[in-house]
């Protein structure tokens, strides 16, 4: 008993001999960061420029381009739930049924008679906005009339996906307007090309209708996007925090899920991944008011460029790349960019353009640069990869048959390519660094963990595993007293006796060796806290070597 | 056994409990807590969010649709700015149209403009596009100008550089259109107006010297008023009809010119464009070729009065030459070119043009063609090409450099 209440007092007056924080909190890893916590009503509501955005990120680098793990992340590397994101697919059971409803409260919308309060003021898709019975604001866009259901389609599949994802999207419902039934508010107004604003008459809803695609049965098909809860405040930028938000801390190019948001846009050649297509809105009550942040706007994403088919540049490069152009330029044309030479197979209107063959995840980018996009490192993607590993290809038909396309031959090809793509994303970024997941710790010291290339199938076996163990000094931050290797042909073991007895943390470093993947080698660093019931893991660090290119 | 489990008792509460005792007086004990300073210490200096001036201005011009407002409205008064008339140089002035009058089936637009080369118009139209739905189209149109210095070098395929002159042409025309637009890339439309071209002294050249150095000018000594009919049929299927990459142009017209006053300078005129668009590539590449044709025949006995014989010279069609170079009443021109995608906004272009004047359509000869050959860059978008820059080489007119707004064909 003696030697034992020595122990005791000595654990304490080890972990006393340092002053600074701590590695791992008593609540680590944390599930909910509170961005909530500070009343945020002080923000103001901020526009853009579409010209600025353009020339800012294509002539400058805004942002901040350091090589470092993602700020936000807990310390098991996961992302945690907040006004940003909710984790959904991946952290618990979702039924398809719930993916493919997305964030929609409602199986079904019927906007007949429900009236025209103001024509769109913003974006070049044709529509205008009207109201529900409760007054709540919806907005109406249209398909172009040479690409039926295309825009509309394309809307509802983002959507159904970005949400399963975990990010924050409105409400979306296909709808059917008949122009018999469509009524306008006394109080309707529009914006003339004199920028004076009146009344808006029938003409004009006439002449939003003039392009828009027309049903066989004389409706037209739209997407009614359900306005979200709160007050808009603009939308946010993928760098920087906002000033007049006490809550906004991380710097979002930093923040996980906006960088490994380009795995999700590069799978979903989500070209206008920017910050003009996302939304800050105000919500909560007075005195307590904080800004959730929502991923908007998928008119263009798969194959729909919202008024027209993706331009073959879409996602290939961006609008204004120097090498590219000057190649072409002094080449007189005779240098080709390898996407011109893509040949697009004959495919339905509502498809667009969109294909799997030429499509790579690491050459992929959108319109012009993107800081999130360009930190995105391999421990990101690895994360995002994870969750779209999860879209299996009975959850990929069911969100496309979602966006109702009237050809079964454009549900099959936009599904298959989606599958394609999808499988080219996790042989990418599934393997860009030790894919070992799940680790755990029993009570007896038996580890079980998983390599999610393997399991995902996208590695064959063959991998070796290099296990070094040691007690870890929390306090200190730092590996103490001797370590203890073992090699095995899978990422299970039983940890070493001697090592756990004595310790309240370990650290497990993790080598796995694939003759097909170099980059396994870079270590990936576990702890584990001892608790009543055995042990928790409390730390995932993947180091991630040299940066995605 | 006992021993055991108090020491793992001791182990996990000494994990638990050693943050706090280690750390610092002050310090968070808990990642939220640590979270929860950081946002209060930011809460502490909340700032608005800042634009720059150049990002101000933008939003302020994009959201208040400024530029549109202000240089193309849909209605209301605007400036007008371009050319009025090739060689005119860019003129300036007031333009104002009227859209959706006459119970929203007819729009109106006038405008008045001037040079600084001292050209000018007025202008009037009240155009009916949208009558029957879009398949049937009407104009009335009346027109005041005044072009000071139009260039003259002589009559047919040999006319010499060094003889070059000018003269002034002033007048009116009135007149109007209609036509049938069967579907949206063919229409029908034949026209009719009344034409009163009187031609003086340039700021250089008198009038009576014109005659001097160009005996026998049809035309030089007295014009009539005309009426001038039109027939045309075109069918136009480029794509985008703005910045074509696809398709074709097949226009053609017949056009009488009537002599109102000395039953000497009527003519009939036939007219051919056609301009085809062969694309490779996915679009991004695009051979354009272009052939005009304009063959002229004056009644028994008359003539074809100098000013209104159809010219080959200038930014539109032999680039390597002078505007008006070459004058008769009979032209062909051919032109083509590869057209390559640099990026989104901007074209390159190598092109050869080559045609020639004469005074019969049986002079006409492809062995005879005056050429030209260059390179140019246009800047734009799908919808339209706003500035071209070319150089153009390899003519018997020497180097030309081409800026121009609009595209060429």
């Amino acid at each position: 008993m003696a030697w034992a209440a020595s122990l005791i007092v000595s654990a304490f007056l080890a972990t006393a001999a340092r002053g600074a924080a701590p590695r791992f909190y008593p609540d680590d890893p944390i599930q909910t960061d509170d961005d909530r916590a500070l009343d945020a009503s002080g923000a103001l509501s901020v526009e853009g420029s579409n010209g600025y955005d353009f020339a800012e990120h294509t002539f400058f680098k805004p942002g901040d381009q350091s090589d470092i793990r993602a700020v936000n992340v807990n310390t098991v590397g996961e992302v945690p739930d907040s006004s940003w994101f909710t984790n959904r697919i991946g952290r618990r059971a979702m039924s398809i049924d719930e993916i493919v409803r997305g964030p929609n409260q409602l199986e079904t919308l019927n906007v007949d008679g429900w009236p025209i309060v103001q024509e769109k003021s913003s974006g070049i898709t044709p529509g205008y906005r009207i109201v529900d019975p409760t007054g709540r604001l919806y907005q109406i866009k249209f398909d172009p009339p040479e690409h039926p259901e295309m825009g509309t389609g394309a809307e509802v599949i983002g959507a159904a996906i970005y949400h399963a994802f975990g990010y924050n999207v409105v409400q979306g419902y296909v709808v059917d307007i008949d122009p018999d039934q469509i009524v306008i508010s006394p109080d309707a107004t529009t914006v003339d090309m004199s920028g004076r604003e009146r009344g808006l008459e029938r003409e004009d809803v006439d002449r939003i209708l003039e392009r828009a695609a027309r049903l066989t049965n004389g409706k037209y098909r739209a997407i009614a996007s359900r306005f979200a809860d709160g007050r808009p405040l603009g939308y946010f930028k993928y760098y920087g925090t906002r000033p007049d938000d006490p809550n906004d801390i991380y710097p979002h190019e930093h923040r996980r899920e906006l960088r490994a948001s380009r795995v999700l846009a590069a799978w979903l050649n989500h070209d206008d991944s920017r910050g003009l297509n996302s939304l800050d809105m105000l919500e909560g009550s007075e005195g307590q008011q904080s800004i959730r942040h929502y991923m908007f706007d998928f008119g263009s994403i798969l194959g729909s460029g919202s008024t027209i088919a993706q331009v073959p540049r879409a996602g290939n490069e961006y609008i204004l790349e120097w090498k590219p152009a000057l190649k072409t330029l002094f080449s007189l044309g005779l240098w080709v960019r390898p996407w011109v030479k893509v040949d697009y197979p004959p495919v339905p209107p509502s498809v667009g353009r969109f294909e799997a063959d030429f499509f790579d995840p690491v050459a992929w980018r959108p319109e012009y640069p993107n800081p999130a996009f360009d930190n995105m490192r391999a421990d990101d993607a690895f994360w995002a990869a994870r969750r779209v590993a999860l879209f299996s290809d009975e959850i990929v038909r069911a969100v496309v048959a979602k966006a109702a396309y009237s050809d079964p031959a454009a549900t099959e090809y936009i599904s298959r390519t989606l599958m394609q793509r999808r499988d080219k994303v996790l042989r990418t970024w599934l393997t860009g660094v030790d894919p070992i997941v799940n680790p755990t710790l029993n009570a007896n010291g038996m580890l079980a963990s998983e390599n999610a290339a393997e399991s995902a199938g996208v590695a064959g076996a063959g991998s070796r595993y290099e296990l070094v163990w040691s007690a870890f000094d929390n306090a200190a931050d730092a590996d103490v007293g001797p370590t203890e290797k073992i090699e095995a042909n899978a990422p299970t073991s039983q940890a070493p006796a001697g090592i756990l007895s004595n310790s309240t943390f370990v650290s497990l470093t993790i080598r796995t060796t694939h003759p097909d993947f170099p980059a396994w080698r870079h270590p990936t660093k576990v702890h584990f806290r001892r608790s009543p019931d055995g042990w928790d893991t409390v730390g995932i660090d993947r180091d991630t070597g040299a940066p995605i290119p | 056994m006992l021993a055991r489990v108090l020491l793992s008792w001791a182990l996990v509460c000494a994990g638990a409990v050693s943050p706090l005792v280690a750390q610092e007086p002050g310090q968070p004990t808990t990642r939220a807590e640590a979270l929860a300073r950081e946002r209060e210490t930011k809460a502490a200096a909340l700032s608005p969010p800042e634009h720059s001036r150049l990002e101000r201005t933008l939003i302020w011009l994009e959201n208040d649709r400024l530029l549109e407002r202000i240089l193309n409205p849909a209605q209301g008064f605007y400036p007008k700015l371009g050319n009025i008339t090739p060689g005119s140089g860019l003129a300036f002035g007031i333009a104002f149209r009227q859209p959706a009058v006459l119970g929203g089936h007819a729009d109106f637009n006038t405008f008045a403009a001037g040079s600084l080369d001292k050209y000018w118009m007025l202008d009037a139209t009240l155009a009916f596009p949208r009558l029957a739905d879009g398949a049937v189209f009407a104009d009335v149109k009346i027109q005041r100008y005044n072009f000071p210095e139009e260039d003259f070098f002589g009559l047919g395929p040999d006319s010499r550089r060094d003889a070059e002159a000018s003269y002034r042409e002033k007048g009116t025309v009135v007149g109007g259109g209609a036509g049938v637009r069967p579907t949206d890339w063919f229409s029908l439309s034949g026209r009719v107006n009344y034409r009163t071209p009187r031609l003086s002294d340039s700021a250089e050249v008198r009038i009576g010297d014109l005659g001097l150095d160009f005996p026998g000018l049809s035309g030089l000594v007295e014009q009539p008023d005309f009426v001038r009919y039109e027939v045309s049929a075109d069918l136009n299927y480029r794509q985008p009809q703005g910045n074509p990459r696809r398709g074709g142009r097949y226009f053609i017209a017949f056009q009488r010119y009537d002599d109102q006053d000395f039953n000497r300078y009527t003519f009939n005129r036939l007219e051919a464009d056609i301009q085809q668009y062969v694309p490779f590539l996915n679009d991004r590449r695009v051979i354009a070729l272009r052939g005009f044709t304009s063959l002229s025949k004056a009644d028994e006995g008359q003539q074809v009065p100098f000013y209104l014989q159809r010219t080959l010279g200038g930014p539109d069609d032999l680039r390597g030459f002078r505007r008006f170079r070459f004058r008769d009443e009979n032209v062909l021109l051919l032109q083509a070119e590869y057209r390559w995608e640099i990026f989104t906004a901007m074209d390159g272009a190598i092109f050869y043009d080559a045609g020639m004047v004469a005074p019969t359509r049986r002079a006409l000869s492809l062995g005879d063609l005056e050429s030209d050959y260059g390179i140019g860059f246009r800047f734009g978008t799908i919808n339209g090409v706003f500035l071209r820059v070319e150089g153009a080489f390899g003519s018997s007119g020497g180097k030309h450099l081409v800026i121009r707004y609009g595209h060429v064909f």
